[in-house]
């Protein structure tokens, strides 16, 4: 008959021992996969697609410094589906007629931004974020301009990428 | 025969003296009222789960359909719109009271020597339970779903080293998407009712452990000093849990449900318009609770200040918070003897109300 722990202090020292990797085995071997599971996503790379947003004919044809807001839509592989993703394209005419494609979302957190003609702004609703008709931060708590979407032009279209220039941690879109 | 099914439960597992056990607890008798949020909570945490998991039989949380799912509960399933309704107001209500609790017990210096980890637990429930009402917030599927999760993962983006892999592990992937409807479910539905589940016992093991010591009003004949740890031990008068104070639960519990049920008959639950990832004039709400955060936003602005609002000052907030009983280590327990502590919870009360108002206030450019 094997000893208790009570009669042996070296046996209790063994089963405590015991107990303790196979709850540390057990534990583990749980762990790691749902790790995994959780962290996939850092894994999976980004579904990068072209769009068409329009004729540059047209676009050329628009106002100077009045944004003219243009739908996209982006279909892209999200998980185990194909969606499309409605975004906002801002086209905007500068003096020398130099177009510029900015995302309407605020660069602070991200809330979509309205234009006030009164005031010449993009103004955003949820933290006052303010930015000028060619996308430089005027008020509020934004720390950067607005995003300029990847773009270019082919046979007389541009083409829409959603992606953002210049936007190394990949905020946005 | 009642005696004699009662006699064969006894006789086994002595069930008559685990009931007396449990419901013979003796609780100081003044503060009787003031002692019944912790119980309202709990109630309120069944009404939550008891209609949360009916809910589910028509909820889908997939993002073009869950504002849909959520609008049929509302209005084509008979009497969804009352359940939608009490779990709304119920989640209103819960984290109201929680403040309550908390506040009752932070004023009474309930948090102190031995009771430290009960206030840790707490805790724990507190910051889950605020988890669970942004994530339910999430859920409805309708504009203000859209941009609230979008707002939020872009503030968890600016936790240091890994706010970015925070961001896209929430949403699971760079943009958010079906799967993070999905991530959000599993935790609004799973995850954290069972943090909850696991916590509440603790909470009241703990409580039990250490006994109710109650207010400092329940030893006013007590000729011991504040600093001399016997004091806590015994109250001026104690009464047994049941039925004495439980009563007192009850009809707490009784009002409040009936203000929530009125509430949930009355306003119900808003659903709102489909999201709109195309909107342009579309101006995103937080939750009452979250408007003090919200507001906080606004003061920061630029890169080297943003991280302030997102996640120094509520951090830094919440692990004050946490350790509150490590560093309030005074051993007096009634407010007018600690005046600093006082007047700092009050000073603090005020700052939440005042920014949450201003925060509530219509936007900028709705406005202009």
């Amino acid at each position: 008959m094997t000893k208790s722990s009570e009669e042996s202090p070296s046996r209790r020292t063994f089963m405590m021992v015991v107990i303790g990797l196979i709850s540390a085995i057990v534990g583990v071997a749980l762990a790691v996969p749902i790790l995994g599971e959780v962290l996939s996503p850092l894994f999976k790379k980004r579904d990068i697609v072209w769009t068409e947003l329009g004729k540059v004919s047209d676009l050329e044809n628009i106002e100077p410094l009045v944004p003219k807001f243009v739908p996209v839509y982006f279909r892209v592989k999200e998980g185990w589906t194909v969606n499309t993703l409605p975004r906002q394209v801002i086209v905007v005419k500068d003096i020398t007629g130099k177009l510029y494609f900015f995302s309407n979302q605020c660069t602070h957190l991200g809330c979509p931004l309205h234009w006030m003609p009164a005031r010449q702004k993009f103004m955003c609703p949820c933290h006052g974020g303010m930015f000028n008709v060619l996308g430089k931060v005027v008020g509020g708590p934004p720390p950067r301009p607005l995003f300029v979407w990847v773009h270019k032009i082919e046979n007389g279209t541009v083409l829409i990428q959603n992606k953002f220039l210049d936007n190394p941690k990949e905020r946005g879109v | 025969m009642l005696k004699k099914i009662q006699n064969w439960f006894d006789e086994r597992i002595e069930l008559t003296e685990l009931i007396n056990e449990f419901n013979g607890e003796r609780i100081p008798r003044r503060g009787g009222w003031a002692y019944t949020f912790g119980s309202l909570l709990a109630f309120l945490f069944t009404v939550q789960v008891t209609t949360g998991i009916f809910l589910l039989f028509y909820y889908v949380p997939y993002f073009p359909m869950a504002r849909n799912a959520t609008y049929y509960i509302k209005h084509h399933v008979l009497l969804g719109n009352i359940l939608l309704g009490i779990h709304l107001w119920g989640a209103f209500t819960m984290i109201f009271f929680l403040l309550v609790h908390m506040a009752r017990v932070y004023f009474s210096g309930a948090y102190k020597k031995p009771r430290e980890l009960q206030w840790v637990a707490g805790m724990v429930l507190f910051s889950v339970v605020v988890v669970l009402g942004l994530t339910g917030y999430m859920l409805i599927g309708n504009e203000n779903s859209w941009w609230t999760i979008n707002v939020l993962t872009n503030v968890a983006a600016h936790t240091p080293v890994i706010g970015g892999f925070l961001r896209i592990i929430v949403r699971g992937g760079t943009q958010t998407s079906v799967i993070t409807m999905q991530h959000i479910f599993a935790v609004h539905v799973w995850l954290l009712p069972i943090v909850v589940i696991m916590f509440i016992p603790i909470h009241l093991f703990l409580i039990r452990k250490t006994g109710h010591q109650g207010m400092a009003l329940e030893y006013n004949k007590s000729k011991l000093s504040d600093d001399d740890i016997n004091k806590w031990k015994h109250p001026d008068a104690t009464i047994p849990f049941f039925p004495d104070q439980f009563y007192k639960d009850m009809i707490v519990a009784l009002a409040v449900f009936v203000v929530i049920y009125l509430l949930a008959v009355v306003y119900g639950a808003e659903i709102g318009p489909m999201y709109r990832p195309l909107a342009l004039n579309f101006a995103p709400e937080a939750d009452w609770y979250f408007l003090a955060n919200e507001e906080l936003l606004k003061y920061f602005p630029g890169h080297g200040l943003i991280i302030f609002s997102t996640f120094l000052v509520p951090s830094i907030g919440f692990a004050i918070l946490f350790a509150l009983p490590f560093i309030d280590r005074g051993h007096d327990r009634s407010p007018f003897k600690r005046p600093a502590a006082t007047v700092l919870g009050i000073l603090f009360l005020l700052l939440l109300v005042y920014l949450t108002l201003i925060g509530g206030e219509p936007k900028a450019p709705a406005t202009v």
